[in-house]
């Protein structure tokens, strides 16, 4: 596979490290002396949960060291216990070979050890470089700083404009930006906790070169952490998988494949979305269901509905009907353009599309926090306002993008988000909340989505990442809504947790819901969408049967170019 | 745990990010308990100094305090009578900061309410328990309009809360000293003599909220009454009602609140309404359990004594009641300072100190949370999260 801009790179030849100029190939044995950091034994516990127990990792200079595990595996605690942003129990800490005892992140900065986030840390409303400007704590003003982003930019391929403010960056580009800000710290590790997961194709490919670079010319040591197979088995030198807070397997990725990472990383054997792409699942389940009746039994969906309204109406009215809608976003800039598409009772109707041109807006539309300038919205034939109370009541779910931010309340506890979106189900007679009705309903959830909490009642801001998605997505689908909305839905997922969320999705459609499937993954729309439109500026222009779908004028499309 | 102590124990504006760094509530716990223990400990002692100093015995300061307010049932029937409108209003300061609304106009909202009480009491003629059900009723409505001035500029244009409620508390008590001091409103017919400060008519008895028992003997205005009631009822409301739940999601994340369906402005305008109407009616109870006349200085510090006793239990509303009490004990036995023959400023000063004691450990406590989570968002800012920085969590 072509890398991008690698013969361009390979120009900038000095370095402020000793380069490194190849990888040793053949996974050959490398000396002691190479281990940049160490980790040893680290134990890591939150009250009753063991999020690491005894790990030990040898992460190697000029080696880009792949961890992976399932949601709640431990991974970004283990990081964060070597950057010391949370205090490790136990176990050691050694750098170069001598035992350090990081005390915080800037302590590890100092060390040389810097961490992009899962979730970022920058200032959104803060420009480009003041972002840069303050991982430095001040010591750089205004005009180094766009030097120092010009410089990184040029020397890596990695453009940003230092004067733009975060909040208009899409999640690609605040991605770079994030990886900018560590970059301009001169580290000799590097971690990235799940830096693709909100980047397209062609984002992930310009970061791989970037790691490429840094770990072949600059030989700096590189944690990834990703749930993205194909990417790892890319990228990566070394990859150690985690299950449930220990060690469980450690390979050359030379020796590895997809199929073997998802079995060591969920123990047993996971059905890939690019398997079921390729399988044409969703062709055979929809032969089945033509054949065996109308709408409405296929579904397997494992979720004690509480108001069914699950039984499909035979009628030709689609699910959702959008009909010339317009918003506008925060900045008045026209996010969605007289936007039109229907989705019918029980299909999944995929949009693709670069990032930033409207996926977003579809989801808060849906959800009734951006307000609609023009054009209907039409549920089951009724058109409804765009207010959030009727689009719920009308069974509109949505899973935004922006799960972390506004998707569920950090501060309040997994039940309360849980049934957040229905409370008055929970009202008792008295109209009180039925405290046990939830904590019944809360227990069901988290057994049924497979969510990794210590107790219903701890807050939101305890569980893992993809935990937290898990809540949201548990929230959302379990409600047996008439329309799907889901905006990324498996982003930041392990596999395990993308083969159930296609799963729920496909059960959901086979109980009648019209699914609406915005993503940037291929993969997944091919796996999943009946039907794949894509989106360009805010409006939809051009569209393609599953059977036809055509990867090349697919990127046309996307392009904005009308093939 | 209190009825209303269901969010976890972190405080203030940034979310759990900081959730890590932070010690375990029962470490807190015990840290607030031995804070408490100094900071009443060096009250104490700056209060004997200070007494020393101007010639007179600490001891009878000391022992004045505790005279003057517990000793005897008649002490305790005005401590807890000074207990009431604190109550009321740190209940309703508790309810707008759960929204998120930092109400600090409560003084405002209270001398407004008194306002509508005294016109209700003194100008209109009926069978007293009716009046004063109506005075209550139009004190409370007062403070309500009161405070949804302020809800309505919020809604309206976005306009800072702790600004417009602090800017309204001077415009009440204008209109306030206006209205007491021209014959054709509040000022008592029979003019002042001279000099003396204006004030109204002394309401008429039948529209005295009952009080039964009299000093020396114990005795309280059935206002305690109405304020265990309201605060039990809105403690069972904030923790098991779908009302109390949304409150607390429009505080925590509103674009979250919105996604659910939670109409944001509503809410958390009411939130701040009602916190104006408990001031309101403790105003009114005030003015027909106890004062019985409207004067200029009417508000008496009330409000803020419930302000602070807000700001000391509200991370643990479980505490109010208590705290509440301790502000009428310091207020009533503080009234005794001058029995011992310290000169008046020095009773205020003795008095400010206490108040001082009482609310330092949880300010000083919030205050070194706030200084690390500084640390931690310049951390997190350079490593972690854009949770601590701006809101969000690391994960
Ligand atoms: N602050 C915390 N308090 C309590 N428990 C926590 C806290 N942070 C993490 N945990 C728990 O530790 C475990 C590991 O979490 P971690 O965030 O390391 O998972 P992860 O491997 O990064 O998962 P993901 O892929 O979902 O991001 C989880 O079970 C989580 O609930
Ligand atoms: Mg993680």
């Amino acid at each position: 596979m072509s890398i991008d801009g690698t013969a361009d790179l390979s120009r900038i030849a000095e370095s402020t490290r000793t380069p490194r100029p190849s990888r040793e190939e053949g996974g050959g044995i490398r000396s002691s002396s190479d281990v940049r950091v160490e980790l040893e034994n680290v134990t890591k516990r939150f009250g009753p949960v063991v999020a690491c127990r005894g790990v030990s990792l040898a992460v190697r200079q000029g080696e880009v060291h792949g961890l992976l595990g399932e949601n709640g595996a431990g991974k970004t605690t283990l990081m964060k216990v070597l950057i010391g942003l949370v205090p490790g129990d136990g176990g050691e800490v050694r750098l170069g070979g001598r035992p350090v005892v990081v005390k915080d992140p800037v302590h590890a900065a100092a060390l040389g050890l810097a961490m992009a986030q899962q979730h970022f840390s920058l200032v959104e409303r803060l420009k480009v470089w003041e972002n840069v400007a303050l991982a430095h704590r001040g010591k750089m003003g205004r005009r180094e700083a766009t030097r120092a982003i010009g410089e990184i930019g040029e020397r890596y391929g990695l453009t940003a404009d230092a004067n733009a403010r975060v909040e208009d960056l899409t999640m690609g580009q605040r991605q770079r930006v994030e990886l900018l800000k560590c970059l301009s710290l001169k580290p000799g590790v590097l971690i990235l906790d799940e830096p693709t997961s909100v980047l397209t194709k062609a984002e992930s490919r310009e970061l791989f070169s970037v790691l490429r670079q840094v770990v072949q010319v600059d030989g700096l040591a590189v944690v990834l952490i990703s749930h993205k197979l194909d990417e790892v088995l890319e990228v990566t030198d070394v990859v150690t998988i985690m299950r449930d807070g220990s060690v469980v397997a450690e390979l050359r990725t030379a020796e590895a494949d997809a199929h073997r990472l998802a079995k060591a990383m969920v123990g047993r054997e996971v059905l890939l979305q690019a398997d079921m792409a390729a399988v044409g699942l969703l062709d055979e389940e929809a032969a089945r269901a033509a054949s065996e009746a109308p709408a409405g039994s296929a579904g397997t969906a494992p979720t004690a509905g509480t108001a069914p309204s699950a039984s499909v109406p035979a009628q030709p009215a689609p699910a959702l009907r959008l009909v010339g809608v317009s918003a506008r976003g925060p900045d008045g800039r026209l996010v969605l353009d007289e936007l039109s598409i229907e989705v019918a009772a029980g299909e999944i109707v995929g949009i693709a599309g670069v990032d930033g041109n409207g996926q977003a807006a579809i989801g808060e539309v849906m959800s009734g926090i951006l307000s609609v300038e023009a054009g209907t919205i039409e549920v089951a034939g009724r058109e409804v306002a765009p207010r959030a109370a009727s689009l719920m009541r009308a069974g509109v779910a949505v899973i935004p993008e922006d799960r972390h931010a506004s998707g569920c309340v950090l501060r309040m506890s997994v039940e309360e988000n849980l049934v957040a979106a229905e409370l008055d189900v929970f009202r008792g007679r008295t109209g009180l909340l039925d405290k046990k009705a939830i904590r019944a309903r809360a227990l069901e959830l988290i057994a049924n989505f497979d969510i990794t909490c210590p107790s219903p009642q701890v807050p939101m801001s305890a569980l893992s990442g993809g935990n937290q998605q898990r809540v949201v997505l548990a929230r959302e689908l379990s409600r047996d809504p008439r329309v799907v909305i889901a905006v990324q839905p498996t982003r930041g997922l392990d596999v395990g947790a993308i083969e159930y969320v296609s799963e729920q999705l496909r059960a959901a459609a086979a109980n009648g819901a019209g699914i609406l499937l915005v993503s940037s993954e291929l993969d997944e729309l091919v796996a999943l969408a009946h039907r794949v439109a894509v989106i360009h500026g805010g409006r939809i222009i051009g569209e393609m049967t599953r059977g036809r779908i055509d990867v090349e004028r697919l990127g046309l499309l996307m392009g904005g170019r009308v093939a | 745990m209190s009825p209303l102590a269901t969010s976890p124990p972190v405080s203030g504006t940034g979310e759990g990010a900081a959730h890590d760094l932070l010690p375990s509530p029962k470490v807190e716990t015990a840290r607030m308990v031995g804070l408490y223990v100094v900071s009443v400990g060096v009250a104490l002692g700056v209060i004997a100094v200070l007494v020393l100093a101007v010639g007179h015995a600490p001891g009878s300061v000391f022992t004045a305090l505790y005279q003057g307010s517990v000793a005897t049932p008649g002490a305790l029937g005005r401590t807890l009578d000074d207990t009431i409108p604190v109550i009321l209003v740190a209940l309703g300061t508790l309810v707008a900061v759960r929204a998120g609304m930092f109400n600090i106009g409560q003084t405002g909202q209270l001398v407004f309410g008194a306002v509508c009480a005294a016109f209700i009491a003194l100008k209109v003629h009926g069978p007293g328990p009716l009046v004063l059900i109506l005075a209550l009723v139009c004190g409370l409505a007062g403070g309500a309009v009161w405070a949804g001035l302020a809800a309505l500029l919020y809604a309206w244009r976005r306009i800072n809360v702790v600004i417009s409620t602090l800017l309204l508390t001077y415009v009440a008590t204008q209109v306030l000293d206006y209205l007491v001091s021209s014959q054709r409103f509040l000022e008592e017919p029979s003019s002042s003599p001279i000099g003396a400060l204006p004030q109204s008519a002394i309401l008429p008895a039948n529209v005295d909220l009952p009080h039964p028992g009299a000093y020396p003997s114990f005795g309280v205005s059935l206002g305690i009454v109405i304020a265990l009631v309201i605060f039990g009822a809105f403690a069972v409301l904030m923790a098991r009602s779908p009302w109390g739940m949304r409150l607390r999601m429009v505080g925590a994340n509103p674009t979250a609140a919105r996604r659910f369906g939670i109409r944001v402005a509503a809410v958390a305008g009411g939130a701040l309404v009602i916190s104006g109407a408990l001031a309101g009616l403790a105003g009114s109870i005030m003015l027909t359990g106890e004062v019985y006349r409207i004067t200029g200085g009417f508000a008496n510090t009330f409000g803020n004594d419930g302000l602070l006793a807000a700001l000391v239990c509200r991370d643990r509303p479980g505490w109010l009641l208590p705290v509440s009490f301790v502000f009428g004990v310091i207020r009533s036995g503080g009234n005794y300072f001058l029995s011992t023959g310290v000169p008046d400023y020095l009773a205020l000063v003795l008095r400010g100190l206490l108040v001082l004691a009482l609310v330092f450990p949880p300010v000083y406590l919030e205050r070194r949370e706030w200084a690390r989570r500084l640390k931690a968002a310049r951390v997190l800012v350079l490593r972690g999260s854009r949770a601590v920085a701006e809101k969000g969590s690391v994960s």
